[in-house]
């Protein structure tokens, strides 16, 4: 599968350079630049991917295609960012008409974080008090599983409890798992040998360089970023189709 | 969505922004750069900025965006309808009091009901009550409502939009709302 941007049979004048895949450090000064110099908040950043999330979760699977009863998902958030992302992907997802329950073990006292929990809450979704380690109560209670636990800022040398332990239930789920932005436990800029295996990535804004090697749907998701900083980065992003906030890579 | 690149007459997909000083002005901001992304060409009109810190940001993305701002508004209404496919309105919102509108917005709507290209409304056309159509009011083409649309649109014989596809079900029962379902996973649905 090609998943360099290249076009070979069109007759362009210009070459067509190949995706960036993004260091740790390249991912993070992008984000204080869209902080600092182009002015964008935290929440309207979050609330962007947080809907390019759940809009590939409904393209990789569609309600029709789910199997159980109910079109039910277990969104699993961390404390950080990739946690609020998770949220908000919820939160959409229940406009779409699927049924999200989220695990969120420990939550960030930021005040931002707690405000994407309470609008989880007021949308009527269920949130776990604890996860089971019961791997089957997983698999038949939902369609999948969507990883919103770890983001590229992690220490993926240094996980603690309750990560570790959920990452171990996680290797064992037999539903898919679908992650945002990067698998937890993967290290930003290497694929992990032992770590868990997603169906689906939905990478934010850019790739990180450990997807390159990833071999499930990998999704771009997050349509907003400044023509200034793709060039600056040299991002060469593909071309969204229409109005679409992703595109499958 | 109307008005889709392949519909713009002009050779460039130009487009003119007019943003108030408020709410609405903020979400036209928005909208200009996200039309920037799918590869239209707006241009703002913004004559009046708000001090507050959220309006300026919004402010500041779309001039990163080398979305140009004009400084001021041409009087002669054939430049507009030359130089833009469209006019986007979204100067005054529901919040407004329209039977005491300041300059520069009266003037802008002199402008507006003489330009010939079409005019795209968010939320609620410039002008307008929120409860009565405006008999004597700017005539839009299309009108984005958001949310939900507001009482002066009953009577609206445009093109009428109804966009944002977030609000909780609780808001929606207990202000009786019933809301179309929205196809598939669109943000937006034709009233």
């Amino acid at each position: 599968m090609d998943k360099m941007n290249h076009s070979s049979a069109e007759a362009e004048a210009e070459t067509i350079e190949p995706l960036r895949y993004l260091s740790k450090g390249e991912a993070a000064a992008i984000e204080t630049e869209l902080l600092r110099d182009y002015r964008f908040g935290q929440q309207q950043l979050i609330e962007i991917w947080g809907q390019a999330c759940a809009l590939a979760i409904t393209k990789a699977y569609p309600l029709s295609s789910l199997g159980k009863k109910q079109p039910t998902v277990l969104v699993i958030c961390g404390p950080d960012q990739n946690g609020s992302i998770g949220l908000v992907c919820a939160r959409h997802l229940r406009m779409f008409e699927y049924e999200p329950t989220i695990y969120h073990p420990k939550r960030s006292p930021h005040s931002l974080h707690q405000d994407f929990t309470v609008q989880c809450e007021k949308m009527d979704i269920p949130f776990l008090s604890y996860l089971p380690t019961e791997v089957q109560l997983i698999n038949d209670a939902y369609n999948l599983v969507i990883d919103a636990m770890l983001g590229p800022e992690a220490d993926c040398a240094n996980i603690k409890e309750p990560y570790s332990g959920i990452l171990v239930t996680l290797k064992q789920v037999k539903i898919p798992i679908a992650s945002v932005d990067v698998p937890s436990g993967w290290d930003v800029e290497e694929p992990s040998q032992e770590g868990i295996n997603p169906e689906v990535l939905i990478s934010l804004t850019a790739p990180k360089k450990c997807a390159m090697s990833f071999s499930g749907k990998h999704f771009l998701a997050g349509r907003f970023l400044p023509y200034d900083i793709q060039k600056k980065y040299e991002l060469n992003l593909p071309d969204y189709p229409g109005t679409d906030c992703l595109i499958e890579l | 969505l109307p008005f889709s690149h392949l519909s713009l007459g002009k050779k460039q997909p130009t487009v003119l922004v007019i943003c108030g000083p408020d709410q609405n002005g903020s979400i036209g901001l928005v909208c200009a750069r996200h039309l920037r992304m799918f590869e239209y060409e707006p241009t703002i009109y913004h004559p009046k900025r708000s001090p507050h810190s959220l309006h300026q940001d919004f402010t500041v993305q779309c001039e990163k965006m080398d979305i140009p701002f004009l400084s001021y508004l041409p009087t002669e209404v054939q430049l507009i309808n030359d130089a833009y496919n469209l006019v986007i309105d979204a100067m005054l919102g529901p919040e407004a009091d329209c039977a005491n509108i300041k300059e520069p917005y009266s003037g802008i709507l002199v402008t507006l009901k003489q330009v010939k290209i079409p005019i795209a409304s968010v939320d609620v056309p410039s002008g307008w009550d929120v409860e009565e159509p405006s008999q004597e009011g700017i005539n839009p083409e299309v009108l984005i409502s958001l949310t939900a649309p507001k009482k002066c649109a009953m009577s609206f014989s445009g093109k009428h939009f109804l966009a944002g596809r977030f609000l909780p079900y609780d808001i929606q029962k207990k202000y009786e709302l019933n809301l179309p379902d929205y196809p598939g996973t669109d943000c937006l649905i034709e009233l």
